[in-house]
């Protein structure tokens, strides 16, 4: 049998692999870096068209950026480790092998396919008016209404719970991990007699730890750049306490017009993402190799 | 390949600073006096009733002009003028814009932010208005925008609900007060005021403190005309009206609507709520969720011991150019048509208000469509010594200072006097970044 004989169209020089490469870094620098650089430096230009730190310096002295940043963190930390638990619970209950089981873990996927569209966030609206279901419901188990849009704290829980709700990618990406874990270890604990708990905590939990440690990194960036649930729902109130950093860069740059400020906030949630992913990295990295 | 990565990143910085100091300007095209074939966008924002008429009269433009085709974009006022900013500052915006008074401000500074309708009036026949009208549209001595209706902002109510109360309409401030608590024995309210993008709130609270002092709020020229003790007269008796349950409190109104607008709200629809401060132009959205002939217009309260009546009028809309349009002199030839042909007048209505246009004006007179709620408030606004309002009055920042108290007073975060000093020093210093 003849060989082939494939031979390199583009022919072998020292630019071969960068020609390859070129329509990539073609994008990179139009859609990337070059909107980067732009952005960092309409953050350093002032109201007088010079260049120099006073947009950061507005920033950090107004109290409403430093309490829309207050709220990104609150909102990241409440809702990040619920959606992290729920979405490990709800995989662990889809990892059973029942007649149907497909059905099931297509509907819990459902909620994050609809995203924050405008008919979720329509029927979210009107479950939590004052006689909406939700306070319906309560009201038939003798509890009293809640004010949710109305109180700081539960309005700010509605829009956790939305996207709590919203679990099916975390879960997907547990699942996946759940159903490749070799069955010899669960065997074994078996025969050795740990229950379901210990085998959780000794197999389960462990052999998870890398997947944990993605989805942290990926619903910890998601929830720092919120916008869509609390600009649609809420619209940042009540008193500004659901009013996060995304909202707060869209307020500057569309509503007030101020593209120094918007540039400026955008950058500094950057290098604050950028910081809590790597304080992650640090404090995670015995957890993971070990 | 460093070399190659430090090559990109350099230029991508030099690029970058050379577009934030030079900003290239379009060439503005000149008029010809001549009307091509072109394809115009023609953008504005309102309620189901205006669209309704606007897209009938764009049918009729159409039809009377075959190689002009408007192609309209349109939608509710909540977040467009956010749209509106952001396409202006990209350079994308419609041809043609319906425009807010503070927009000239925002958008147009110095005067060069819209195309000079002075050059086109070869097309544009601006002989229809008067010379303060116009004067409303000009900033710094050109004709940015040409007005569509004179209008102010005065009180709705539902009257099925009054009359079964065996309410009148309230005169004056004691009257309102006094009917609150009426009102408030049977769960209604007989008013609701909001601190959303209407900022209804802050405004009643104006009128009544400049009828008190015959201090104007802010002037045209940007200046503060309250003290920090008149802005605290206006939180508190803002706060009066909560108590008297004349209006619902921010913390109420958030938990029964949530983020929608007052005529999308079941309380209003149903008559919990009885009334609204509303313009002229855009009551419209309100007459229509209530049987026909409901929602009645009602007097402008006055105060017997006050200086003035302290009511306020602006113009409610404005017809702008693009000035990065390749049409202007199309542009110009369908906003004359939407000002001033009697037959699109009649097709418009009061959709915009009374028309500040003697031609549109007239047209509807003949016709007999001079009538409606816009035409019954335009009415009782000129009976009252009414004053402009400030184009600084209701920029967007502006409106965040007045929510922010009156959220804080409401929700009892801060005391009226804390509140009214810091909406003093945000709007003096406010003003002062940003007066001409």
């Amino acid at each position: 049998m003849r060989s082939r004989i494939y031979r390199n169209p583009v022919g072998v020089s020292k630019f071969t692999g960068l020609v390859l490469i070129l329509p990539f870094i073609i994008g990179a620098v139009l859609f990337i870096i070059y909107p980067f650089v732009y952005s960092f430096t309409v953050g350093l230009t002032d109201n007088n068209g010079g260049m120099s730190f006073e947009n950061y310096r507005n920033i950090l002295s107004d109290s409403s950026s430093r309490q829309a940043f207050g709220v990104t963190l609150k909102y990241t930390l409440i809702l990040v480790p619920l959606k992290l638990a729920v979405s490990l619970l709800v995989a662990l209950l889809l990892n059973c092998e029942l007649k149907g089981i497909g059905i099931f873990r297509t509907a819990f996927y459902i909620p994050s396919i609809l995203g924050s569209n405008l008919a979720v966030i329509i029927m979210w609206q009107y479950l939590f008016t004052s006689d909406g279901l939700v306070n319906q419901l309560l009201s038939t188990m003798g509890i009293a209404p809640v004010g949710w849009y109305g109180d700081p704290d539960a309005a700010l829980f509605i829009i956790v719970l939305l996207r709590l709700w919203e679990f099916g990618s975390t879960m997907v990406i547990f699942l996946a991990a759940l159903r490749d874990m070799p069955k010899e270890l669960y065997d074994a604990a078996k025969v050795d007699g740990c229950g379901n708990i210990r085998t959780f905590f000794s197999i389960t939990l462990p052999q998870l730890k890398r997947i944990i440690f993605i989805n942290l990194i990926l619903q910890t960036i998601a929830a720092m750049q919120e916008f869509n649930a609390p600009y649609m729902i809420t619209g940042g109130g009540p008193l500004g306490n659901t009013r996060t950093i995304g909202m707060y860069i869209y307020e500057e740059m569309f509503r007030y017009g101020d593209e120094g400020t918007a540039n400026a906030v955008s950058w500094l949630l950057f290098v604050i993402i950028g910081l809590i992913v790597m304080l992650l990295y640090k404090f995670t990295e015995k957890l993971r190799r070990d | 390949m460093k070399k190659i990565f430090l090559f990109i990143t350099a230029l991508c910085c030099a690029l970058s600073l050379s577009a934030c100091s030079a900003k290239k300007e379009r060439p503005v095209t000149k008029p010809d006096g001549t009307l091509d074939k072109c394809s115009l966008r023609f953008s504005w924002w309102g309620g189901d009733d205006r669209h309704e008429a606007t897209l009938k009269a764009i049918d009729l433009w159409n039809k009377k002009h075959p190689d002009i085709t408007i192609t309209p974009e349109y939608g509710g006022w909540d977040g467009w003028s956010e749209k509106v900013n952001s396409q202006v500052k990209s350079g994308t915006e419609p041809d043609i814009m319906q425009i807010n008074y503070d927009w000239l401000i925002s958008l147009s500074p110095d005067g060069g932010g819209f195309y000079d309708l002075d050059e086109l009036s070869s097309q544009l026949d601006l002989s229809q208005f008067d010379n303060e009208v116009l004067s409303f549209g000009k900033v710094g001595g050109k004709l940015n925008a040409v007005t569509v209706s004179v209008s102010g902002r005065s009180l709705f109510y539902n009257s099925q609900v009054f009359s079964k109360m065996g309410a009148e309409y309230p005169e004056t401030w004691e009257d309102l007060i006094a009917l609150g608590n009426s009102f408030g024995a049977d769960g209604l309210y007989p008013l609701d005021l909001d601190i959303q993008s209407g900022g209804t709130a802050w405004y009643l609270a104006v009128v009544y403190v400049q009828q008190q002092t015959g201090r104007q709020f802010i002037s045209v020229d940007g200046r503060l005309g309250f003290t920090v003790e008149d802005i605290k007269a206006a939180l508190s008796f803002y706060r009066q009206l909560e108590e008297s349950h004349v209006i619902r409190t921010v913390r109420t109104r958030t938990d029964e609507d949530g983020n929608a607008a007052l005529y999308q709200s079941p309380e209003f629809i149903g008559g919990r709520v009885a009334g609204v401060l509303e313009w002229g132009s855009a009551v419209g959205k309100y007459e229509s969720v209530l049987p026909e002939g409901v929602l009645e217009a009602g007097p402008l309260l006055t105060d017997e011991k006050g200086c003035s009546d302290g009511w306020l009028i602006k113009p409610s809309l404005l017809y702008a150019v693009s000035k990065h349009t390749k049409y202007p002199d199309e542009a110009a030839a369908f906003i004359n048509f939407m000002l001033n042909d009697e037959e699109c007048a009649e097709i418009l209505g009061t959709t915009r208000g009374i028309p500040a246009s003697k031609a549109a004006e007239t047209a509807l007179q003949k016709s007999g469509a001079l009538k409606g709620l816009a035409k019954e408030s335009d009415d009782i606004l000129s009976s009252a010594d009414t004053m402009t309002i400030s184009p600084y009055m209701e920029l967007p920042r502006m409106k965040e200072f007045y929510n922010t108290a009156i959220e804080s007073v409401s929700y009892g975060t801060a005391d009226a006097d804390t509140a009214a000093r810091q909406m003093f020093d945000s709007i003096n210093n406010y003003l002062e970044k940003i007066r001409k």
